[in-house]
């Protein structure tokens, strides 16, 4: 069933998620179209994950709706939408009590286009002038992005400003128009490091979008509706907002998954051999040798690297370190499965070797076959069928920003690493008989602090990305962890690890708040990469024991439940703290009296200097 | 675009809204849920289906889906 007649017979609002499924592969007049239905449509919160985007700005932009709302539904999340009025971008922003703070979204668009500078320009004009009236608008700008980020904890979005050809085409001089070129982009360069000095703020660069051969406005739109960028610039804007709703909540993907014959190389390794398939030089070659490169700089981010192939796994390896026109290395890959096994079951196993869900990988393939019984099976699975010209394999990866974060931080370059040494863990671990002797073995130590201003980074990416140890899952963005860290009442303690095999970094975090007597928990994370291994009962013992040691009475928890976080649904009881009658809002409470404490398991070497003094 | 119901049922299936042909008489105003950017997205979708040019400042001036029909029909 297509996504229209699905709408006709009535079926999306109880059926939301199957969205995600039916929008895959509309052009884009169709993915207009079908946001425009969505927008209308009544689905209930329940539904799914909820995103609330404010969208003020200058001109006509009420067409975002409908874009943003498709966006947001191709990652199976549900807009809701506050829009306000006409041009009023500069009052809504620095009223902290205007409607659009009121909104408390998670993510505030404020659209801007050359209107804004052009507005002000007397006519007849020279670039002196504009360069005037961009000091001026640059410098309100900069207040009103302070004056968002004391007033909001979500993300404002701001763009640079394209110029269209009528402005720079009204100076008859070629030296003037360069000059107005060069201050131009002088001031879009300033606008895009504004996120250096606001860590609140981000900043779209539409140029990237335009060279794709967008127009910048519709000219009777932007006349007659003040409609000043055109519907196809905003609908491909709306697409990148949809990336970063995505790593809002929590659902960037962690894993790229490769497929090798037609994807990664041409020809076929068990007829062309190691050396014969086609990685460079020729035109095809050059073309497969492009995409390498590419796979080979997303891996170096942070993105995991695999490969699920029907090959034999001797003549992939051979491959892969013996070709020497090969630009992908099997060091680059954390796991490599080349068997003649369903796809799907190959992905499952990577995903329990990875502990991650498969809803973590992106998965790429040559064979519309492959990638169709991968969709059926495996409906979390983002698919990219690179089923044409190897040319055009790049565009296919990169056109939905699968990876794309807020910032990178020193764990992000590491992962690679530290990954393959989970993976020798699990080796080790199939050495010993029962795990208590593999704990004993593994030499866990754990480091439980207050975290430090370098450690802020990765403490918001814990909370956007873990979903399995998250006890309440809320998704803190940096501006909102550093607010935390600043607030005297609240404790924000990293815990970090490190074993015989090497350090893991900074592996999770908990969030405490003090009041009176009183340590309240407001959450816990872990990364999935170090379960079971005692590390959150050390650290949950040496809190409470520091706890009562400070006099404090009592310790609560809570957990929220998600469609991910089952597993720690016991936790807080496993730990000798007894449940609260239910409250009406979901989340479960529980009260710790530090009478009788669980101690730290004995494998454990932990170092806590306290926090609550 | 060969009558007013063609009109009707493209802005059911476009812009999801529930009108029938007996609409088509009333203040654009009045149709449930109706908003004014929905002419803009009209002018889209007509001149892509007509191939021809639609006025945008008369459209902005149609006052109900008889209007629209009767300037996308000249």
């Amino acid at each position: 069933m297509d996504f229209f007649a699905a709408y006709r017979d009535g079926l999306l609002a109880d059926d939301y998620h199957r969205v995600p499924a039916l929008l895959t592969g509309l052009d884009p007049a169709e993915l207009a179209r079908a946001g425009r239905l969505l927008a209308n449509l009544a689905v209930d919160d329940t539904q799914a994950t909820v995103v609330r985007v404010a969208i003020t700005g200058h001109g006509t932009l009420s067409p975002l709706v409908p874009s943003l709302t498709a966006e947001v539904a191709r990652h199976g999340l549900l807009l809701r939408p506050t829009v306000g009025d006409f041009g009023g971008y500069l009052t809504e922003l620095s009223d902290p009590d205007s409607e659009l703070y009121r909104a408390e979204a998670e993510i505030t668009l404020c659209v801007l286009d050359a209107g804004i500078i052009f507005d002000e320009v007397p006519v007849p004009w020279r670039p002196a002038d504009v360069r005037a009236v961009l000091d001026e608008k640059l410098a309100f700008l900069d207040k009103l992005a302070s004056i968002f980020e004391a007033n909001s904890k979500g993300t404002l979005v701001l763009n640079t400003l394209p110029l269209p050809h009528r402005l720079s085409a009204q100076l008859v001089d070629h030296q003037s128009r360069a000059e107005l070129g060069a201050l131009w982009r002088e001031a879009n360069a300033r606008l895009l490091r504004f996120g250096e000095q606001h860590p609140g703020v981000l900043v779209v660069d539409l140029d990237p979008l335009l060279a794709e051969g967008i127009p910048v406005e519709d000219p009777r739109m932007a006349v007659y509706a003040k409609m000043h960028l055109s519907t196809e610039l905003l609908a491909r804007y709306a697409r990148e907002i949809g990336h970063l709703a995505r790593n809002t909540a929590g659902r960037t993907k962690k894993c790229l998954v490769l497929d090798l014959d037609g994807t990664v190389w041409g020809g076929i390794l068990g007829e062309d051999g190691h050396d014969g398939v086609e990685v460079a030089e020729t035109h095809h070659g050059e073309a497969f040798r492009a995409f390498q490169r590419v796979v080979k700089q997303i891996g170096a981010q942070g993105v995991l690297l695999a490969v699920v192939s029907k090959n034999d796994l001797e003549p992939v390896r051979r491959a892969l370190t013996e070709n020497p026109q090969m630009t992908l290395s099997e060091n680059d890959f954390v796991r490599i499965i080349a068997n003649w096994q369903p796809k799907h079951d190959n992905l499952k196993q990577l995903a329990a070797d990875l502990n991650l869900g498969v809803d973590a990988f992106t998965f790429v393939d040559d064979s519309t076959l492959e990638c169709g019984l991968v969709r059926e099976e495996l409906p979390g699975v983002a698919v990219l069928p690179v089923t044409g010209d190897p040319a055009l394999h790049v565009g296919t990866l990169l056109a939905d920003g699968w990876f794309d974060v807020r910032e990178l931080t020193v764990e992000d370059r590491a992962r690679v690493d530290k990954y393959r040494e989970d993976l020798s863990r699990k080796d080790f671990l199939d050495n010993f008989d029962s795990i208590e002797q593999y704990l004993a073995e593994l030499g866990v130590r754990v480091r439980f602090a207050p975290a430090t201003e370098k450690e802020l980074p990765r403490v918001s990416q814990l909370s956007l990305r873990t979903n399995q140890f998250n006890l309440t899952t809320r998704r803190l963005q940096l501006p909102e962890v550093r607010e935390l860290a600043d607030d005297p009442a609240w404790h924000v303690l990293a815990i970090r690890s490190s074993d015989r095999f090497g350090d893991n970094g900074l592996v999770g975090v908990i969030f405490g708040r003090r009041e009176n007597d009183a340590l309240h928990l407001e959450n816990f994370i872990l990364s999935c990469r170090v379960f079971s291994r005692g590390i959150e009962q050390a650290c949950l013992s040496a809190l409470l024991h520091h706890a009562r040691e400070h006099g404090l009475t009592e310790v609560f928890g809570s957990y929220r439940p998600t469609a991910k976080n089952g597993k720690v649904a016991d936790f807080y009881r496993r730990y000798g703290f007894t449940t609260l009658p239910g409250s009406d809002d979901g989340v479960t409470r529980f009260r710790h009296d530090l009478g009788e404490l669980t101690e730290a398991p004995a494998h454990v070497d932990l170092d806590f200097g306290g926090t609550l003094q | 675009m060969n009558t007013v119901d063609d009109l009707v049922t493209l802005v059911r299936d476009e812009l999801g809204l529930p009108v029938t042909t007996s609409d088509a008489g009333r203040s654009l105003d009045e149709l449930p849920g109706w908003d004014s950017v929905y002419l803009l997205w009209l002018l889209t979708v007509v001149e892509k289906k007509t191939g021809r040019p639609v006025s945008l400042p008369d459209l902005l001036e149609a006052g109900s889906l008889s209007d629209v029909y009767s300037l996308v029909a000249a």
